[in-house]
């Protein structure tokens, strides 16, 4: 039986047969194939599922967030691969899903998604369909990054962020990007009417509200329109938060938010030299 | 840049510590330097990277974020925040090509006139060696 098939078999399963513990499901978010394209779908007791997908890559959990804000009751499953649970881990923690109403059904990535993602962990760890492939390679530009001086980063990232054109499809896309008024539409840090966005400022906003947010899945860099290596600057922030308080966004659902709470529960590594 | 370069700082004091640090300089008449702007927030916490980019994009050449020691916070940890954060703000800017030295934390309690001073003048003087920011960016 091939992936998909066997995803589909279990989804049909739990529907009929609930979660892991057999409470009932209302629905599984998963993709699913119409005429008009794959989209993100909530598949029911007795739907079709031959046309539920699990490619292209899609940040299925803000759906799941929305569904649970909406329906303050319902039940709901997933498919997802492994940044889909590493986006939920995040959302958890911060109150956008409820996790006593979530089951993931968990499926591995292609060697070949693993490798354009530069993904550490390409499969859940609920992992039930595939098998888990190697961790993809860290994109060269973060690892070559220490070595650039001031110049040549404030050369790089102008020719960057001089592409951006605003169209905020980097936030929203993004699964940890759930803030109902938003730092980069307030005119107070944003001057309106600019294009490109004033230079550092706009994309600096971003880069700090995903530092301990972003699991890096790229969703924000494979929809920019203007091809802008975002996840570079998020990847460097990523390894500071692990440097510098020992968290990995998107590891473990128990640790707490390091930068919302105080140093007796997440305490500085390594001193910041004040 | 010569020696002539005046810098332009914002620094943005806690209400409970370094306002009334900086105000007690003044009244011990001890002289600090005028290069600096001071903003006035409740609490160093309060502080946020938007805020910060703000005082660069607004033609701040330095910030300083002085706030009170670990420990003596008025709201018991609102600094706990600031010094998880300035470093990774420090980061970023270095990430994006800006000198990170031109953002600085430090700690200046009410009874701390002198230091304020010390502290304001040591910053001053390492802008000034830096140069004017605008300098710096233009590419």
């Amino acid at each position: 039986m091939s992936e998909i098939e066997e995803i589909r078999k279990l989804v049909a399963e739990r529907l009929t047969k609930g979660d892991a513990k057999g409470t009932t499901i209302d629905g599984v978010v998963a993709l699913c194939k119409s005429s008009d394209g794959i989209a993100p779908y909530v598949f029911q007791k007795g739907d079709d599922l031959s046309g539920l997908e699990i490619s292209p890559k899609y940040p299925v959990m803000t759906l799941v967030s929305k569904l649970h804000k909406m329906f303050p009751t319902i039940r709901l499953g997933v498919v997802a691969r492994g940044c889909d649970e590493r986006a939920y881990i995040e959302m958890a923690k911060r109150n956008q899903i409820d996790p006593d109403r979530l089951y993931i059904l968990g499926f591995a990535c292609t060697a070949e998604d693993a490798q354009t993602c530069h993904c550490l962990a390409p499969y859940p760890k609920q992992l039930v369909v595939g098998t888990p492939p190697a961790p993809g390679p860290i994109n060269p530009l973060v690892e070559k990054y220490d070595a650039m001086s001031l110049g040549e980063r404030r050369a790089f990232w102008k020719q960057q962020f001089n592409k951006c054109i605003k169209c905020y499809g980097c936030r929203n896309i993004c699964p940890e990007c759930f803030c109902e008024a938003c730092a980069m539409e307030d005119m107070a840090w944003v001057e309106p009417g600019l294009l490109a966005p004033p230079f550092p400022t706009f994309h600096m906003i971003r880069a700090m509200h995903m530092a301990s947010r972003c699991i890096a899945c790229r969703e924000c860099e494979n929809t920019c329109p203007a091809h802008i290596p975002l996840t570079v600057l998020y990847d460097l922030m990523r390894r500071d938060i692990t440097t510098l308080l020992g968290y990995t966004p998107g590891a473990d659902i128990a640790a707490k938010p390091p930068l919302s709470v105080n140093l007796d529960e997440a305490p500085l590594r390594v001193g910041a030299g004040h | 840049m010569g020696v002539d370069f005046e810098p332009k700082i914002v620094a943005f004091m806690c209400n409970w510590c370094t306002y009334a640090g900086a105000d007690s300089a003044g009244v011990a008449r001890l002289p600090s330097p005028a290069n600096i702007l001071p903003i006035r927030v409740m609490c160093s916490g309060r502080v946020s990277p938007e805020m910060v980019m703000r005082a660069f994009r607004a033609g701040a050449d330095g910030v300083l974020v002085m706030g009170c020691h670990i420990g003596d916070c008025h709201y018991s940890a609102g600094n706990h925040r600031t010094i998880k954060r300035v470093p990774l703000v420090r980061n970023l800017l270095g990430y994006v090509g800006v000198n990170p030295e031109r953002l600085e934390l430090q700690w200046v309690s009410a009874s701390e006139a002198p230091r304020f001073v010390e502290v304001t003048k040591a910053f001053t003087a390492k802008i000034r060696q830096l140069g004017p920011l605008a300098e710096e960016v233009a590419v």
